[in-house]
């Protein structure tokens, strides 16, 4: 948890060198093109090109490690939620019931299962592209990316303070609860009665929140002191020119929104069931 | 310093922005889960205090910005419907910050403010997480009995969260600060 807000891990790929506002163009047009479908062999295509494109990007696999467990444990318990609550749902969507397996007040069904899958390989789908942005993209040139995409820099910088603030507000948490339990303020299991333990919780929240206020009228002082807020515009340090692959990507990107609602109005309009 | 439009981004604002966004996202890691992938988020009561002390656009901005770290940093991937439902809720926190005589800083409220964070507290949840269920169903395809589930817990949760962390909050900040501008001016 020490190097959260930082994630980027640096490298040379083709997708350290592009710039950072294409990379978000390419995302978002990814997550649109996700959101439209609910058709297996739509995300499996996008799923195998999208694993080809993060390993090109050689991100060291112990980085992203984690991001997948947390994918893989939330997709096992949203499978079991919807089998359990709605274990025919399935046939809703295909006008077909095949049973299954048994589970006393109610039997799921193939439909359903299939359905699961879809769903699941839906969200995974979001992830390649997801990561590739978020370890490959430095955070200063985040904000600049922004402002380009047409976000006012008020925002942008706004966006750009979060992430750096991140850490620091880390360490503040750290050393809040550190001081509390020195004074025998109970935060684990065993310290205290759990309601006992849910106050303790929340006492962090008063030490946190005058901590960040002050914290920002020292900050906004000392932006105002340096002319924050001028001018209509302002220029970037982390701004660079647009190159061909640029150009490409960007391209592609826009055509991946075109080519995706196309087939979505004309070809693959619902959920697709081979069976 | 003593701005009441809700649209004038003065630096103070631009921070406020970013290190309410860091703080909420930061503080979205921790939760309790109460129903099927649903969480109990005690930062929900971060936006009702940001909104009461800097209005509905700066309660907007944190709740998207800080939605969108969390999920980014904890899981890779960012749910938007949730993301901007926790920007409806910002928004709706903002709104008693719009009254001309409930100011935090000075620690001026009424009895009627208590009740409007409250409401529109409760208004924000519901629109907001209603938001979020819509989302789901129609854009990423969730069955809509269990996103009902999800819909009531969370509603639920959020709702408990602001009125026994996020209001209590605010009323002791106004305390503090009424306490350190009650003087007068001797004739």
């Amino acid at each position: 948890m020490s190097k959260m807000g930082t994630l980027y891990a640096p490298g040379n790929s083709i997708f350290h060198r592009m710039d950072g506002s294409v990379k978000m163009l390419l995302f978002a047009a990814w997550t649109i093109a996700t959101f439209l479908f609910l058709d297996l062999r739509v995300f499996v295509v996008m799923l195998l090109v999208g694993l080809g494109l993060l390993l090109s990007a050689k991100i060291p696999f112990r980085r992203i490690r984690v991001i997948f467990w947390v994918m893989i444990v939330f997709n096992v318990f949203n499978t079991a939620f919807i089998l359990l609550i709605t274990p025919t749902y399935g046939s809703e969507l295909t006008g077909t019931s095949t049973p299954v397996l048994n589970i006393g007040y109610n039997t799921i069904n193939l439909e359903t299962l299939f359905y699961v899958l879809t769903l699941t390989t839906k969200y995974i789908t979001l992830l390649p592209i997801s990561l590739l942005f978020i370890f490959t993209t430095h955070p200063s040139q985040f904000a600049s990316s922004l402002n380009r995409i047409g976000i006012p820099y008020k925002i942008a910088y706004a966006v750009n303070i979060a992430f750096r603030y991140i850490p620091d507000i880390q360490s503040e948490f750290r050393s809040i609860t550190n001081s509390m339990q020195m004074r025998g303020i109970g935060f684990r299991k065993g310290d205290a009665p759990f309601i006992q333990r849910v106050k303790n919780v929340t006492s962090i929240a008063f030490p946190m929140l005058y901590s960040s206020l002050q914290r920002i009228e020292v900050v906004s002082n000392a932006m105002e002191l340096r002319g924050f807020g001028k001018h209509r515009r302002r220029t970037w340090y982390h701004m660079e020119k647009y190159q061909g692959i640029d150009y490409l990507v960007g391209t592609l990107s826009i055509l991946l929104i075109a080519g995706s609602i196309w087939m979505k109005v004309s070809v693959l309009k619902g959920f697709w069931y081979p069976l | 310093m003593n701005q009441k439009s809700i649209f004038n981004f003065s630096t103070l604002v631009v921070v406020a922005i970013g290190i309410g966004a860091a703080l909420y996202g930061f503080l979205g890691f921790f939760g309790f889960t109460v129903g099927p992938q649903t969480w109990v988020k005690p930062a929900i009561a971060f936006l009702t205090i940001f909104g009461a002390l800097f209005g509905p656009i700066v309660g907007l901005l944190i709740g998207l910005i800080g939605h969108v770290i969390t999920d980014l940093i904890s899981g890779g991937i960012v749910w938007w419907g949730w993301a901007f439902g926790s920007a409806l809720i910002g928004l709706f926190s903002g709104f008693v910050f719009m009254n001309k005589d409930f100011n935090v800083k000075a620690g001026s409220y009424a009895k009627k403010h208590i009740y409007q964070i409250l409401i529109y507290g409760l208004i924000g949840c519901i629109v907001g997480i209603g938001e979020a269920t819509l989302f789901d169903i129609f854009i990423m395809g969730e069955p809509v009995d269990k996103m009902a589930v999800q819909f009531w817990g969370a509603v639920l949760a959020n709702i408990a969260t602001v009125t026994v962390l996020g209001l209590p909050i605010v009323l002791a900040i106004l305390r503090v600060n009424k306490k350190s501008s009650n003087l007068t001016i001797e004739k």
